[in-house]
């Protein structure tokens, strides 16, 4: 079984869903120019060789352009993977995305759908506040749209086949320090989680978490890059007699919550690390959930390692702090004992 | 002022004991009359009072160690008090790593240091109790007070844990799908249960009884002594019936000892308590020649210090034989385990009406179990068989004492 960072499972992904279906396009800026990256992280690299430029397609630097086309190629029968160089840019094109992708399948009694994938790199990496957000919780709450957040090669091809063949609009957001260590486009200080990944047929179905780590006495719960955060303050855990379960959601809408739930009604602690800014996230979601429905089987409260209320900093001294590291999760799950 | 925490004399035969359990912390506050730490006998598990009120200083002796009687085990100073210099150079002072004071003025010594200050109670009257909802819900599964116990989490607050090690150490083991250690009681318990299975060749004789007559003298007492303040139970007439039925087999009121059988010439009758923290049996002395009240208020008296963890030692050894009555709860026969050194063990079950032949009419009688179990490693079957056949003769003619 061939070894791949998420870029290149991404990358495969695409391939296998372009050959298998022929209303399959990407769209996007720069995807698929002579002499580009394939996109801002090489992840559609080659692809306009393979498949020609009528299926992938370069855009203006127009991202509500993007967001338009998609959304109605979608709803024209089409299966369109859009997207954009930074998810910052989504916010330029939230019309399509939260007013029309998001409601048109309500808004018609079903009688139509808008079956489109919008991939998203987020994730401070020393861009600054408009090239470094992480978005996911404002499209956790619009209604109609599904959420994915694969931490792994293997979760990365197995959940956007799953995105491209689901009947609703899917975002699907991909940490810039997850793409891999090497390469043009490798950002500094950047991971690289190879993973096995099978060149055969597969899917991870939309809406299943997985447990990465086992442990009994506390539950982290992280997303993206947080999952490998989360891992190592595990390690550091483990050396002091606290062995954390870590959870990995890989979709956050929908949530599998019952997972989570589980791991709580077991561990009784959580602690939930995400890169989005303290109020109104995720984590606020996540802890909401556990508090309403597992409250009887807490033994301490419940913890969020966030980001703090500022935009990205762009000095690489001060993103340090602002990150969530291994560090604030270990002090986040001892301060539960 | 400090006060010595010494091991106290048991018994007049005992030099040594293990130390099986501190109650308290080092820096825990503690009172007196409060119970410090425990001991284990060859008979049982003894828990120690505390000598004096004050703050658990220093322990010199860990769990497990064997002390002998009038060792000095730890210490009880005032509240804010130190050890005297001559003492902090003893052994729990693990005192290189710790920084000196910084700050003269503050009265403590380098001792004092490695001591964490007394926890504050999380609440006293009145006061809302710090607790996890975790916590909160297996103390009402398991009817725990929350105000009893000191919380060891975030903020002091009453942690699973907490309420985990409170039920551990009163014995108690069931919390659905959870696993607990087991409390130093249960494991004697546990040890000498298997010891006596592993070491005994036990043999169980059961024997239906009419026990109509027997049913009829209480009910006689209990008429005749209302100006009393007690009442006999159906336990203290057997304990009488069966302490006289001793006196006529030695065998059965006998001890192993090696290879040596020696055979008791005073007949002490242990009874089962079942009590919160664990089985206890208690003793009464010469059974077989006290009066039937003085007995049924010895047994009372007894049995109340058991349910409130008062027992002393002197009260726990010295049994010939046992009497475990588990009729109050409907069990008919069954096959009791022996509580060495003795050699024998009767089982008693519940009376009830049944049908039944007496003197040669179909009839309603109150019958009863009795299951015998002994050594058979010490004792052969007949002389077993006898001696309930002579008891069941005593109770289905009670009035013959």
């Amino acid at each position: 079984m061939p070894e791949m960072s998420i870029a290149e499972s991404l990358r495969q992904a695409i391939r296998e869903e372009m050959a298998r279906d022929e209303r399959v396009f990407c769209i996007g800026e720069d995807i698929g120019i002579e002499g580009g990256f394939g996109g801002a992280f090489t992840v559609t690299l080659g692809l306009s060789e393979e498949f020609g430029h009528d299926r992938i397609i370069d855009t203006p630097i127009s991202e509500i352009a993007i967001a338009g086309v998609a959304v109605g190629a979608a709803l024209a029968g089409m299966r369109p993977i859009a997207d954009v160089q930074y998810g910052d840019f989504l916010f330029c094109m939230m019309d399509q995305l939260a007013n029309q992708a998001a409601k048109m399948r309500y808004m018609s009694g079903g009688q139509v759908s808008v079956p489109m994938v919008m991939r998203a790199p987020v994730g401070a990496t020393a861009r600054g506040a408009q090239h470094a957000q992480s978005l996911e919780a404002f499209f956790t709450h619009i209604p109609g749209l599904k959420v994915v957040a694969p931490a792994t090669a293997y979760d990365a091809k197995g959940l956007l086949k799953s995105a491209v063949r689901d009947d609703n609009p899917v975002l699907v957001f991909e940490h810039k320090l997850l793409y891999g260590s090497k390469g043009p486009r490798s950002e500094r200080g950047a991971l690289s989680p190879r993973g096995e990944v099978p060149e055969e047929e597969y899917l991870v179905p939309i809406g299943e978490a997985i447990v990465r780590r086992e442990g009994q006495d506390v539950t982290i719960v992280g997303k993206l890059l947080t999952v490998y955060r989360a891992l190592a303050a595990a390690d550091t855990l483990s050396k002091q007699g606290i062995e954390a379960e870590v959870i990995d959601p890989r979709t956050l809408v929908p949530l599998d919550k019952e997972l989570i739930l589980d791991s709580v009604r077991k561990t009784g602690r959580l602690v939930i690390a995400e890169e989005d800014n303290l109020t109104g996230g995720w984590a606020a979601d996540v802890a909401a959930i556990v508090a309403e429905e597992a409250f009887m089987w807490l033994d301490a409260p419940i913890k969020r390692v966030s980001a703090p209320d500022v935009p990205p900093p762009f000095a690489p001294v001060l993103e340090r702090e602002y990150v969530p590291s291994a560090e604030k999760i270990v002090a986040a799950a001892q301060s539960l004992f | 002022m400090s006060v010595d925490i010494v091991v106290p004399p048991l018994s007049q035969t005992m030099d040594t004991v293990v130390l099986v359990e501190w109650m308290k912390e080092p820096g825990d506050q503690v009172e007196r009359g409060e119970n410090l730490f425990a001991i284990e006998t060859e008979k049982a598990i003894l828990e120690i009072e505390s000598p004096a009120s004050g703050v658990l200083r220093q322990v010199l002796v860990e769990p497990g160690t064997e002390v002998e009687v009038g060792e000095k085990i730890g210490t009880i100073t005032g509240a804010g008090e130190s050890l005297s210099d001559q003492e902090e150079a003893k052994p729990v002072v693990a005192q290189d790593a710790a920084p000196p004071p910084a700050i003269s003025t503050v009265p403590g010594t380098a001792a004092e240091a490695t001591i964490a200050e007394p926890r504050e109670r999380p609440v006293e009257q009145g006061q809302r109790i710090l607790s996890s909802p975790r916590a909160r819900r297996l103390a009402k599964q398991e009817a725990v007070d929350l105000a009893v116990l000191t919380g060891s989490g975030p903020e002091g607050m009453i942690v699973e844990q907490d309420v985990k090690e409170y039920l551990s150490k009163q014995g108690r083991v069931g919390v659905a799908g959870q696993s607990v250690t087991m409390s130093p009681l249960r494991q004697t318990i546990a040890r000498r249960m298997l010891e006596s299975h592993q070491t005994t060749a036990p043999v169980t004789l059961t024997r239906e009884v009419d026990a109509t007559e027997l049913v009829h003298l209480r009910e006689q007492l209990v008429e005749d002594l209302t100006d009393e303040d007690v009442r006999p139970t159906y336990t203290d007439l057997l304990i009488s019936l069966v302490a006289r039925c001793l006196r006529r087999h030695p065998a059965l009121n006998a001890r192993r000892d090696g290879a040596n059988i020696i055979v008791d010439e005073q007949v002490h009758i242990a009874t089962a308590v079942d009590t919160e923290r664990g089985l206890l049996a208690p003793v009464i002395r010469d059974a077989d020649r006290k009066e039937l009240l003085e007995l049924t208020r010895e047994r009372a008296e007894l049995v109340r210090r058991a349910t409130d963890g008062n027992t002393t030692p002197e009260q726990l050894i010295g049994g010939t034989f046992t009497v475990t009555n588990l009729g109050a709860v409907g069990i008919d026969a069954f096959t009791p385990i022996i509580n060495l050194p003795q050699v024998a063990i009767l089982g008693v079950g519940r009376i009830r009406p049944a049908p039944a032949v007496h003197e040669g009419e179909l009839c309603i009688r109150n019958l009863m179990h009795l299951s015998l179990t002994f050594d058979h490693c010490v004792v052969d079957g007949a002389p077993a068989a006898h001696f309930l056949q002579d008891l069941a003769e005593l109770i289905e003619e009670p009035s013959l004492i």
